[in-house]
């Protein structure tokens, strides 16, 4: 066994080393990302200020406004771009080169980005979470921070980067469908944002929505860590979602496997 | 005179290039309209749940929000069809020493980055903002008169060059730092903001968008002026003139830049 993840060492410092190289490109991007945060901050401020009731949904606007910063923390933690480098690969044809190589294809992926996730997740993790807490111990007037919650969010932030992987990998798999993945990137993107709860909680939406999207892969995504380290759930809501994640990491794992074992017969490359 | 006219016979040129490589994928060019279509019908389900809960936000009703809303994407999807190429400027073309290619020929390296390519995917953007306008002008109460008109399609132009000159100036960047579109990103977010009536935003955001990175023109603003008739020397006015300031900032820095550039790559 460490043997076998003793091979895929190359593929982690590689991926140190790459986003380490683009680290204040990564530092801009944030910003911007973060100014998209504010936005929301202030669209749903002003809805509470609008509204008669003090919840929506059965969130208060102190809620409502860890919510979104919790999200913006998640996804960021959670972010996985396999589906934009498969479809490149297949595109300029250095998936070939990935192939001669004895280790799994899929693998090679996954250790790389670990390798990205190590140097971004480690530097942002701790600033971000105390950012939050601060925002939280400022909106409700108490420190409500919990470390059981914490770790378990944490757990659960890893099934959910593995299910988001397997997933965008399982998607990168249309590139050898459609040659243009940035539309359909950006298709996916948009219906996964909604239907994970990233641009609004699941809660908004009508009662039976709800409860389908609540069983679909993309809830385990973003709105489960959230609404656990939120404290939303009871101790076996929260057991019950953590084992709905663990499902859908098995499920894409196996998918993924599949797709690759047919997909890699049938790859035409262009050029390369 | 005569090299105005030089320069739209060579848009000319490059756009019927640019479609003819467009129908090579016919398929691609699709999905990308229609990935945008995507994008902002989910946005207009946000505002359709969030106004689901409450009867107006902060003073203004479901239309003119979405009213706003579709207007904004007039002049972002204009400048995202047209000069798309200048994320690339900042992204790569700088850093793996493809600009060069710019330097060698006989026309103006800004204009010819500017008119080389067309990104169809934004009429996606561009389509859902008219169709949104255009479904709800019926049902705003705003007073016609022909003055409104003229000046809030008059203002489309100078609303989209904000947009441009933003990028155009954080684009240069990547002349001294090899690459800077992280920096366009950043800035470019800001337009966010201007999709909703500035009035739900504290002091500082307003500040920031209306004189500091003064996204609020490209939409509020204008629309604003449209919906209620008032001050149309700021609402209108001050768009003209922040866009032309914009323009002349981006060309001066992508002067200078031209000057500094030194070629990356092999």
């Amino acid at each position: 066994m460490t043997k076998r993840l003793k091979i895929y060492t190359p593929f982690i410092s590689a991926g140190i080393q790459e986003t380490a190289t683009y680290r204040v490109d990564l530092i801009f991007y944030l910003l911007g990302d973060v100014l998209a945060c504010f936005v929301s901050y202030f669209i749903w401020k002003a809805v509470f200020i609008s509204s008669e009731s003090e919840f929506l949904h059965g969130f208060t606007m102190p809620q409502m406004i860890v919510y979104i910063f919790l999200m913006f923390l998640t996804s960021l933690l959670i972010y996985s771009d396999g589906t934009y480098n498969i479809g490149e690969e297949i595109r300029d044809g250095s998936i070939a080169m990935r192939m001669l190589k004895p280790v799994s294809y899929n693998a090679t992926f996954l250790f790389q980005e670990i390798g990205n996730k190590l140097v971004t997740n480690v530097i942002l993790i701790i600033p971000l979470v105390a950012g939050v807490e601060v925002v939280r111990t400022y909106v409700t007037g108490e420190i409500q921070f919990n470390i059981l919650h914490f770790v378990l969010y944490l757990i659960s932030c890893v099934m959910a980067y593995l299910i988001n992987f397997f997933f965008n990998i399982c998607f990168g798999f249309i590139a050898f469908i459609i040659k243009y993945l940035w539309g359909a990137n950006m298709m996916k993107n948009c219906v996964v944002g909604f239907l994970s709860g990233a641009i609004i909680p699941l809660a908004f939406l009508p009662d039976t929505l709800e409860k389908v999207f609540l069983f679909l892969p993309f809830s385990s995504l973003n709105y489960t860590p959230v609404m656990i380290y939120m404290g939303m759930y009871n101790s076996s809501q929260t057991a019950f979602y953590l084992g709905l994640q663990l499902f859908w990491v098995l499920f894409f794992w196996g998918l993924s496997k599949l797709l690759w074992s047919g997909a890699s017969k049938r790859l035409s490359v262009q050029g390369g | 005179m005569k090299q105005i006219k030089r320069a739209f016979r060579m848009h000319r040129i490059f756009v019927a290039q640019e479609l003819k490589r467009m129908m090579e994928y016919k398929g691609d060019f699709i999905i990308g309209i229609i990935g945008f279509l995507f994008v902002q019908a989910s946005n207009l389900l946000f505002l359709t749940l969030i106004f689901s809960n409450i009867p107006s936000l902060m003073g203004w009703d479901y239309t003119q929000v979405v009213f706003i809303y579709g207007f904004s994407l007039i002049p972002k999807g204009i400048d995202h069809l047209f000069f798309d190429n200048l994320w690339s400027i900042g992204h790569f073309t700088v850093r793996k020493g493809d600009f060069d290619k710019y330097l060698t020929r006989p026309i103006n390296t800004l204009f010819h980055v500017m008119v080389e390519k067309l990104q169809i995917d934004a009429l996606g953007e561009f389509l859902m903002g008219v169709a949104l306008v255009c479904v709800t002008l019926p049902k705003l109460q705003v007073e016609w008169s022909v003055l409104r008109v003229v000046l809030i399609l008059a203002v489309i132009p100078f609303a989209t060059l904000i947009y441009t000159g933003i990028k155009i100036a954080t684009a240069a960047i990547a002349f001294w730092t090899k690459k800077s579109g992280d920096i366009t990103y950043m800035f470019y977010m800001v337009n966010d903001f201007a999709k909703y009536p500035v009035g739900i935003y504290n002091r500082a955001i307003q500040t920031i968008i209306t004189y500091i990175i003064p996204f609020a023109f490209t939409a509020f603003y204008p629309a604003y002026f449209f919906l209620t008739g008032e001050n149309p020397l700021f609402n209108i006015g001050m768009t003209v003139v922040i866009s032309v300031v914009l323009m002349s900032i981006g060309i001066l820095i992508w002067n200078r830049g031209i000057k500094a550039y030194e070629s990356a790559g092999a």
